[in-house]
C-alpha cells in the first residue's frame, strides 16, 4: 500500500488546520481564557499530529505532539495563555509550514528538527511544575481471545492453496494466528491505518489471507474491519499490541486458527496435517495446479508485493496537483445543463430532419433553448472555477499582528468581503501583490506613535483590506489612516534617482507622482527595513495584476491616509468583446479596455506634432490606424468618415481607427500556441460562431 | 491475501527477440517537384487546406492560425521555410499537423501526401555539412526507397528556429 495517494489530501488538510490554528491563537491572544477556543486549538493540534504520524512525518509529529501537550495543560488550566507562549507557537506553526512546504515539494519533511523550538514547549510545560504527560499512552495490552465460534477468521472463505499453507505451517511448528481488527469510526484514511497494520505486523511475521484482499483494503473498499491471517513464529499477544500501537485503531483481536472451525472448510478435505510429508513436494503440486511456486516461498513471495509499494512512498516523486474543491451543488447543476445540453440537440437532429412547412419555426426555437442552456454552462462552469479569496487574506491578521511587533507600530486589520470569489487562477496569484500593499501600509503609511499622537489620530493604526464584486469586476481596496503618499518626497527622490528631471517634476500633477512609484527599483522609505523598502514591491504588484488583466490605483491624501485600489476580471478564459473588421480581417477588441465609440469626419482630424489626433469634447486623443499597425490594405476611402474605437489604458485614451464594427460577442480566449511568438498587441485567439478565427487585440500595447 | 497472485511471479522464460533491422515509417509529402519525408511518429493530424487566419507582424513563412477543433494551431509554410516560390493552393494542398516537443502542435503546408514508407534505419544516411543554402540545415538525413532519394526532414531543427 503507497501512502503517496493521499497525500494531495494530507496536504490539502495541513494547510486548513494551520491556517485555522493561525487563526485560532490569533484569538486566544485577544482573548486568553476563551475556553471555545482552546478546545479548537487543542482539536486542530491533535488532527495534525494524527495526520502527520500515518503519513511517517516523525518530525512534523514530533513538534505537534509537544505542542498538543501544552495545549493540554492549558485547556486543563494548568498553564495560563502568556504573549510569550503565543511567539513560541506562532514559530511553531512557521515551523510546521516549512515541513509541509517541503512535503509539497519533495514528499519529505526535511531534516530541521526543530530541537530549539520542542525545547522551549518543553520549558513552558515544566514552568507550570509537572512533567508533560505522555499523550501516546501505551495501549493495554488485551489478552488474547480464546478462539471460539463466531471468530471472524474462521468465517473466512479459503482456497485450498490457503488452506495447504496452513497446513503445511502448523506442521512445520509455526503458529497459525487470525487477527480482527477494527478501525476506529471517525477515521478518514482507514486505507493508510490499515496500511500500517498491515505493515506492523509484517514484522512480526508473514500475511498470507486478508479478508477482504489486500487490494481492497489499500482501495478502501471495506467497512471496519479486516481480518488476516498470519504465520508467526511470535506471540500472538505482541502482533495485538503491534497493530493496536497504530493510531485511530479501535481494537485488535487475535488467536490461534483451527482449521476444523472454518466454517467454510470442508470435512471431506480434512486431511491430517500429518498426511502431507513436509518433503513431498511433488504431489502437492498436483492437489494444487494453481499455486505455481512452493508454499514454503509463498509467505515471503507474499509480502513481497506490499514491501516493493511501501518504497515506491519514498523513492516516487509525488506531483502535487492543483485542486479546486467544488461544491456538489454546482457539479449537480453543471451535470443538469450537460443533459439539457444533449435533449437540445436531440431535438435539433429532429427538427433538421422534418422538412416539413413549420419546422423552420421549431428549429428557432431549439437555436434559441441551445442557447440559453450553452449560456447557462458557461456561468456553472465559471463559478466550478470561482474560489473564494479567504483562503489568501486569511493569513494576513497573523501577518500584520507579527509587523505590529517588529515595526513596534501598533496597528490593527479590518477586513470585509473575504468569501467574494475570484477565478482559481487568479486567487492564487493576488496573495504576493496584496502582502506587498499590506506591509507598505504598515510600513511606509502608518506613522510612528508619537507622529500620531501629534496629529490626534488613535494610537492604533487602522489598515482595511475589502472585497467585492463590481459588474464584471472584483475590487480589493488595502486602505490605510496613515500618512498619506508624500508627493514632494517622491519628487524629490525621482529627481535623486534621476528618473525625471526638476524641469518635470515641476510640471507634474499629483498623480503622474503617484505613478512614479510603480517604476521599478523606486522606494521611499527613508530607511530600509526588513519589511519593505527595498525597491522590490510596487513594481511587482503593478505588474503581477496587469499580467492579471487587472489594474491598481491609488488614492491618497497627505496626512490623511491612502488607498490602494485593485481591479480584477472575473475570470480570465471568457471576456465581452467589440468585433471589428480591418480590411478584410475580423478582430476582437475586449470591451473593458473600450470607452466609447466615435464617428468622426475626415475634416477632424488635426495634426498636432506630426500627430493625427482629434478633439473630443474637449479631450486632445490620438488616432491609431489599425490598418497600418496590422500591415492591411483599408478599405475605406479617403473622405468616408473614420469609425473610431476610444481605448482607455489608466488615464490615457486612444483612439483606435477601424473598417468597419460587427458588434458585440461573448469570446473564448485562446492561446497562440508557444511557437508564436507572442505579437505584443495580440494577447490571443477566439474562434467563431463559423469556426473561424479572430485575433485579439491589447489595446494596452497599443497605446 | 490471495495466493494466486503468485503467478505473477513465475519468470517470463525468454526475453522477446528484437527484430534485426529496426525500421521507420515516414510520411511522404511532395513540395514542387521534390519529395520529402516526415517522420511519422511525430505527426498529429493531416488535414484539407483551411482559411488560415494571418497573424501581422510575423515571419513570411509563418502564414497564420488554423482552428482544428476548437485548438488553434499555427500553420507555417513549408514551402517559404525551404526557399521555395510561395505556395499555390490546390485541391492536393494538406496541412499536416505535427506534435513538437517544446512548442506543442504545428502545422505544415505541404503542396500534396504522396504515400507512407517505411524505411530500415540502414537505410538512412545523415547528413553532416551544413551548407550556406537555409534548406539543408532542415534536412538531417536522406533516405532510399524502391532507388529513389527522399530527403528526410529534421522538425526540430524548424521548431528551434522558429523562436
Amino acid at each position: 500500500m503507497d501512502v503517496s495517494q493521499y497525500l494531495e489530501i494530507f496536504l490539502d488538510e495541513t494547510r486548513e488546520h494551520l491556517q485555522n490554528l493561525n487563526t485560532q491563537i490569533l484569538e486566544l491572544e485577544a482573548d486568553p481564557e476563551g475556553e471555545d477556543t482552546i478546545k479548537e486549538i487543542f482539536r486542530a493540534a491533535h488532527s495534525l499530529k494524527g495526520m502527520a504520524g500515518t503519513m511517517g512525518y516523525k518530525r512534523m509529529q514530533n513538534l505537534t505532539h509537544d505542542m498538543e501537550n501544552v495545549f493540554t495543560e492549558v485547556r486543563n488550566g494548568n498553564i495560563k495563555v502568556r504573549p510569550d507562549m503565543i511567539d513560541v507557537l506562532f514559530k511553531c506553526l512557521d515551523a510546521l509550514e516549512e515541513y509541509t512546504d517541503n512535503i509539497q515539494t519533495t514528499a519529505d519533511e526535511g531534516t530541521n528538527d526543530n530541537e530549539a523550538l520542542i525545547k522551549q514547549l518543553n520549558n513552558i510545560l515544566d514552568e507550570k511544575g509537572g512533567t508533560a504527560p505522555k499523550a501516546a499512552v501505551v495501549p493495554e495490552v488485551k489478552k488474547a481471545a480464546v478462539p471460539e465460534e463466531g471468530n471472524r477468521w474462521d468465517a473466512i472463505v479459503l482456497d485450498d492453496s490457503q488452506i495447504n499453507v496452513i497446513k503445511e505451517a502448523q506442521h512445520m511448528g509455526k503458529k497459525v494466528y487470525g487477527l480482527n481488527v477494527t478501525i476506529q469510526e471517525s477515521c478518514i484514511l482507514k486505507a493508510a491505518r490499515a496500511f500500517l497494520v498491515f505493515k506492523a505486523v509484517e514484522e512480526r511475521g508473514e500475511i498470507i489471507v486478508s479478508d477482504p484482499s489486500a487490494q481492497d483494503v489499500e482501495d478502501e473498499k471495506f467497512d471496519r474491519e479486516f481480518t488476516l491471517i498470519i504465520l508467526s513464529d511470535v506471540d500472538i499477544n505482541e502482533i495485538i499490541r503491534a497493530a493496536e500501537s497504530v493510531s485511530e485503531i479501535e481494537k485488535a483481536e487475535g488467536g490461534l486458527i483451527d482449521l476444523g472451525k472454518n466454517k467454510h472448510y470442508k470435512a471431506g478435505n480434512d486431511t491430517v496435517p500429518a498426511e502431507i510429508p513436509a518433503t513431498s513436494e511433488p504431489e502437492q503440486k498436483e492437489t494444487v495446479p494453481v499455486a505455481a511456486a512452493e508454499p514454503a516461498v509463498k509467505p515471503a513471495a507474499q509480502a513481497a508485493p506490499v514491501k516493493a509499494d511501501n518504497k515506491k512512498q519514498t523513492s516516487g516523486k509525488p506531483v502535487v496537483n492543483r485542486t479546486v474543491r467544488v461544491d456538489i451543488e454546482k457539479l449537480d447543476s453543471l451535470m443538469n445543463l450537460v443533459s439539457e445540453l444533449i435533449i437540445a440537440k436531440n431535438s435539433l437532429v429532429s427538427a433538421s430532419s422534418q422538412e416539413q412547412v413549420g419546422a423552420h419555426n421549431s428549429f428557432d426555437e431549439q437555436i434559441e433553448y441551445l442557447e440559453s442552456v450553452t449560456t447557462n454552462l458557461h456561468e456553472s462552469v465559471m463559478k466550478v472555477r470561482m474560489v473564494p479569496i479567504e483562503s489568501v487574506v486569511n493569513k494576513f491578521p497573523r501577518m500584520i499582528r507579527d509587523l505590529s511587533k517588529k515595526l513596534d507600530k501598533k496597528m490593527e486589520l479590518y477586513m470585509t468581503g473575504e468569501d467574494t470569489e475570484l477565478d482559481r487562477t487568479v486567487v492564487d496569484e493576488i496573495g504576493d501583490p496584496l502582502m506587498h500593499l499590506l506591509r507598505n501600509s504598515a510600513d511606509h503609511g502608518l506613522e510612528s506613535a508619537e507622529v500620531r499622537a501629534e496629529r490626534g489620530k488613535p494610537a492604533v493604526g487602522s489598515i482595511f483590506l475589502d472585497a467585492y464584486q463590481e459588474g464584471n469586476n472584483v475590487v480589493i481596496e488595502v486602505r490605510d489612516d496613515g500618512n498619506g503618499i508624500d508627493v514632494e518626497a517622491v519628487k524629490n527622490k525621482a529627481i535623486d534617482r534621476g528618473a525625471i528631471t526638476p524641469e518635470q517634476a515641476a510640471n507634474m500633477t499629483d498623480k503622474e507622482v503617484i505613478g512614479l512609484l510603480f517604476l521599478p527599483s523606486f522606494s521611499t522609505a527613508k530607511q530600509v527595513t526588513d519589511v519593505s523598502g527595498r525597491g522590490v514591491g510596487l513594481d511587482v504588484v503593478k505588474s503581477k495584476i496587469e499580467s492579471l488583466s487587472g489594474e491598481v490605483e491609488v488614492k491618497s491624501t497627505l496626512g490623511e491616509g491612502s488607498t490602494w485600489i485593485i481591479r480584477l476580471p472575473l475570470t480570465l478564459a471568457i471576456v465581452q468583446a467589440l468585433m471589428v473588421v480591418v480590411g478584410n480581417e475580423k478582430y476582437a477588441i475586449p470591451l473593458g479596455m473600450i470607452q466609447t465609440l466615435e464617428d468622426i469626419p475626415p475634416t477632424d482630424v488635426k495634426l498636432v506634432q506630426n500627430k493625427e489626433v482629434i478633439n473630443l469634447r474637449g479631450t486632445v486623443i490620438p488616432l491609431i490606424y489599425l490598418n497600418e499597425v496590422l500591415d492591411v490594405e483599408s478599405k475605406k476611402a479617403e473622405d468616408e468618415s473614420l469609425i473610431v474605437v476610444i481605448v482607455k489604458k489608466g488615464d490615457q485614451l486612444a483612439g483606435l481607427v477601424i473598417d468597419e464594427l460587427i458588434g458585440q460577442q461573448e469570446i473564448v480566449i485562446k492561446s497562440l500556441g508557444k511557437y508564436i511568438k507572442q505579437c505584443k498587441f495580440i494577447s490571443g485567439a477566439t474562434i467563431l460562431g463559423d469556426g473561424e478565427i479572430a485575433l485579439i487585440l491589447d489595446a494596452n500595447a497599443l497605446i | 491475501m490471495d495466493l494466486s497472485l503468485l503467478n505473477v511471479n513465475q519468470a517470463i522464460s525468454s526475453e522477446e527477440s528484437k527484430r534485426a533491422v529496426e525500421t521507420i515509417q515516414f510520411i511522404v509529402i511532395r513540395l514542387g517537384d521534390e519529395q520529402y519525408g516526415i517522420d511519422i511518429r511525430h505527426i498529429d493530424n493531416i488535414v484539407r487546406m483551411q482559411h488560415i487566419t494571418r497573424v501581422p507582424k510575423m515571419p513570411i513563412y509563418l502564414k497564420g492560425v488554423i482552428n482544428l477543433r476548437g485548438e488553434v494551431i499555427p500553420v507555417i509554410s513549408m514551402r517559404l521555410k525551404m526557399g521555395l516560390a510561395e505556395d499555390e493552393f490546390t485541391k492536393n494542398t494538406r496541412i499536416i499537423v505535427v506534435k513538437l516537443e517544446q512548442e506543442g502542435n504545428v502545422g505544415f503546408l505541404v503542396d500534396e501526401v504522396k504515400e507512407v514508407v517505411t524505411l530500415a534505419v540502414n537505410d538512412i544516411e545523415k547528413i553532416n555539412y551544413n551548407a550556406n543554402e537555409e534548406m539543408v540545415s532542415l534536412i538531417n538525413a536522406v533516405g532510399k526507397h524502391n532507388e529513389e532519394l527522399i530527403s528526410l526532414v529534421d522538425l526540430n531543427a524548424i521548431s528551434l528556429e522558429g523562436n
